[in-house]
């Protein structure tokens, strides 16, 4: 009875892929309706944390990173309080990472500095003697990409219904118009850097990509 | 029908994907021996500026060896084994060898893409579905193309029952398909802010939890569908033919399919232990971790079981040793991963070196090798030369066996002390160590993995010698071989 | 009954069913074979016996007998 599978191909094809999307519709499927709810007060990213996040995606930063504290005293103690599923709500994609070469960072913001993450991403064996962490000069260097993070702001806003204010909006003269702003931010922690580099490209309204990245860390809390 | 006496299966698209794999294979190893090196030694990181850091490497490292050389083994040995189980020849349809042909340009074009977007840091950092929006659409049209051949091919063969072995490529190209698609839904900023910013930016669709559970739903059946399912269908042909014993049971070979398909969907969520994700699921990839330890075990005693009577071939034939030892690889890794998948032995074995060691365990022990027997079966019968040493081979086995066996056990210790050390609590209840203290450690084993990954290199650079002297100076073959694979 | 609740019960008949209809399968295949209605591993010779030209264990309907001869 049973090999009538085996000789028609069309219906073998729909047999296994219904054996297979089975597990997907039970235990996939409904937990969409209700997980990602903000909690409380979350803010959206602002656009500059937003292109810090998309620095911390360019260098993988997940690789060796991860942004979720289980629910242990052991991590609660190193880290910080436990990770809540609704404080990822605008995180596209999520960030939680699989491998800890170097400590979590969900948290970080609790208890790292501008000044610290600046010293760290020059040189990480300043901090931390025997840090196995790759120095990031380039970011230095490297120009942030703050258009793109603005255009996903309105994207995000636009599809996703996060809640960002009026003036993010998908036109030229919109983009225009909130630049100052991003700038105003970057502004203040090139600030508490001493890198003069960094400083000057901000003083000509360029934001480095280590300004952005700090952004990003120092709002993860 | 065809009178032609001439007729013989054509071999050029699995030609043309062997040697990809061959080419793939050594970047992405040559890629994962230097990352390996620069967690034991940093320095390294600086070999290429910016691109030469581990962050950087990593991902491409990992889309390398699984879209590169593992898919480029896939499409290889399909288009050598479907041809013969299905006795009709390529040759037969010309759309057919067009699709082929095709989709070989369209997957070159990709796995380029892939390696200059992913070094110029363009990266949705979704593991292993790091590809960028444009280069997803370019994969669903390469996948779509080997479809149109698998179906293409069926629906011309002269074989009316499908093989073991087709099961599985038709479950590997509709798993990847279902899963590929659900979890790169992203939206291009690009195009939804009109025209602002950088056209290769995405976002996800889901967020937070919703995208974590997509993304390992996806991350874990990467592994089964890329990493199990087609290789499961290479060994059910190559080792039963290159050993010229027929399965060992049929019926077994029944039941494991259906257990798998059906039973390694749900074990996704057992890389999301002890995270914000419902406990009910959690439990659900636990339990069904541990079932999945049947029908793994299925396909791999009945493997063994094939061998009944005849491990004198196990001596003989250096290609026996490399399946048989897939095989008892494979029987390691679906043991290992059930118990890390124990939520108990999770928590401490998340987040460490354990698990890139039981990944490699798999992809080195298991994919590699049976990827490699199988284009070794192949080679005398593409290229109608004998193999060009068993000497080369026999040497190639024990480097790479001890290469797997370094990386594990010393990925074992690795992460199994810096789980231990991370909740260690002095007597008053305080952590014993800072975390500086449990990456320094680790510095011995590092090492160790780094040397293993050399070895493993150097063993994968003597198969690629031994490859391409068989395809072009080794002796002549008269008449295609039957079973055994002839060398020299 | 609320949705929790249904799933339960659903996972829990949902099991013992696989469970049936697993060992239902194993029976079915043994059981036929048994009784010579069926031989599965013939099939198993399709990987060893593969030239183009060999005889196909299970042949299309139409056009088996015109299959070029013994080997």
């Amino acid at each position: 009875m049973f090999h009538w599978l085996e000789k028609n191909p069309f219906f073998f094809a729909v047999g296994v892929f219904i054996v297979i999307a089975f597990a997907g519709l039970i235990e996939i499927l409904p937990n969409f309706a209700e997980a990602s709810r903000p909690i409380a007060g979350l803010k959206p990213y602002t656009v500059l944390e937003l292109a810090g996040k998309n620095v911390y995606k360019k260098d993988t930063c997940i690789a060796c990173h991860s942004q979720l504290i289980r629910p242990f005293k052991s991590e609660t103690d190193r880290y910080g309080q436990v990770s809540l599923s609704g404080e990822y709500a605008y995180d596209r994609p999520f960030l939680w990472g699989s491998k800890r070469t170097g400590p979590d960072l969900h948290r970080v913001g609790n208890y790292r500095t501008t000044d610290w993450h600046e010293n760290h991403m020059w040189d990480p064996k300043s901090v931390v003697p025997q840090s196995i962490m790759p120095a990031y000069k380039h970011m230095f260097t490297n120009i942030a990409d703050i258009e793109t993070a603005y255009a996903e702001a309105v994207t995000v806003k636009n599809i996703f219904a996060t809640p960002y204010g009026d003036e993010i909006k998908g036109t030229k003269e919109a983009w225009e118009a909130y630049k100052p702003k991003v700038l105003e931010e970057a502004k203040l922690i090139a600030a508490d850097m001493k890198n003069q580099d960094v400083k000057d490209a901000v003083a000509k309204g360029e934001i480095p990509e280590i300004v952005a990245i700090i952004a990003y860390l120092n709002r993860l809390k | 029908m065809q009178s032609n006496a001439a007729l013989e299966y054509d071999y050029t698209v699995a030609k043309l994907f062997t040697y990809t794999a061959i080419l793939f294979g050594l970047i992405g190893m040559l890629i994962g021996t230097l990352i390996a090196s620069q967690m034991a030694f940093p320095e390294l990181n600086y070999l290429f500026g910016e691109y030469g850091t581990f962050s950087r490497l990593r991902p491409l490292h990992t889309n390398v060896v699984i879209f590169g050389f593992t898919v480029s083994g896939v499409f290889a040995t399909f288009y050598y084994l479907g041809q013969r189980v299905l006795k009709v020849s390529m040759a037969e349809s010309k759309f057919l060898m067009f699709i082929g042909k095709l989709q070989f340009v369209l997957y070159v074009i990709l796995a380029l893409g892939m390696v200059v977007s992913l070094l110029m840091g363009y990266s949705t950092s979704k593991e292993y579905a790091q590809m960028e929006w444009p280069l997803d659409l370019l994969t669903v049209v390469v996948w779509v193309l080997w479809g149109i051949s698998i179906f293409g091919l069926i629906g011309i063969r002269r074989e009316k029952s499908l093989y073991i072995s087709l099961w599985y490529y038709i479950a590997c190209f509709l798993g990847v398909a279902m899963l590929y698609l659900f979890n790169n839904m992203e939206v291009p900023t690009y195009l939804a802010s009109g025209g602002l910013g950088s056209i290769m930016h995405s976002v996800s669709m889901y967020s937070g939890t919703n995208d974590a559970l997509v993304q390992w739903w996806w991350g874990h059946n990467a592994v089964a569908f890329v990493f199990t399912v087609p290789i499961v269908a290479m060994i059910y042909y190559f080792l039963p033919k290159e050993s010229g014993q027929a399965i060992y049971s049929y019926k077994l070979s029944l039941l494991s399919f259906w257990g798998l398909m059906f039973v390694y969907l749900w074990a996704g969520s057992h890389h999301l232990l002890y995270s914000t994700v419902p406990d009910w699921m959690q439990t659900m990839g636990s339990v069904f971790s541990v079932v999945l330890i049947l029908p793994s075990w299925g396909s791999a005693i009945n493997m063994l079981l094939t061998m009944k009577g005849e491990w004198n071939q196990l001596t003989e034939n250096p290609l026996i040793k490399f399946m048989v030892l897939a095989s008892t690889f494979y029987m390691l890794s679906t043991l290992e991963g059930p118990i890390q998948a124990i939520k108990s032995v999770n928590a401490i074995a998340h987040f460490t070196d354990w698990i890139p060691g039981h990944v490699h365990d798999g992809v080195l022990g298991w994919v590699a090798f049976m990827i490699m027997s199988g284009l070794f079966h192949m080679a005398p019968r593409m290229y109608k030369r004998e193999i060009y040493s068993k000497k080369l081979m026999e040497a190639q086995f024990w480097i790479q066996t001890t290469a797997v066996v370094l990386y594990f056990t010393s990925m074992w210790i690795a992460g199994i002390t810096q789980g231990m050390m991370w909740r260690a609590v002095d007597e008053y209840g305080n952590l014993m160590y800072s975390f500086i203290d449990t990456v320094a450690v680790l510095h011995p084993y590092y090492a160790i993995r780094a040397l293993a990954g050399v070895l493993y290199v150097t063993g994968f650079v003597m198969f690629a010698y031994n490859m391409i002297k068989t395809m072009s100076s080794s002796r002549e073959l008269t008449e295609e071989p039957q079973f055994r694979s002839p060398m020299a | 009954m609320d949705i929790r609740n249904l799933q339960g019960y659903a996972s829990f008949f949902m099991t013992i069913f696989l469970v049936i209809f697993l060992y239902g399968y194993i029976i079915h295949l043994y059981r036929s074979e048994k009784k010579g209605e069926k031989d599965y591993e013939k099939y198993g010779n399709i990987a060893l016996d593969d030239e183009i030209d060999s005889t196909p264990v299970e042949s299309g309907s139409e056009h088996q007998s015109e299959k070029r001869g013994a080997k």
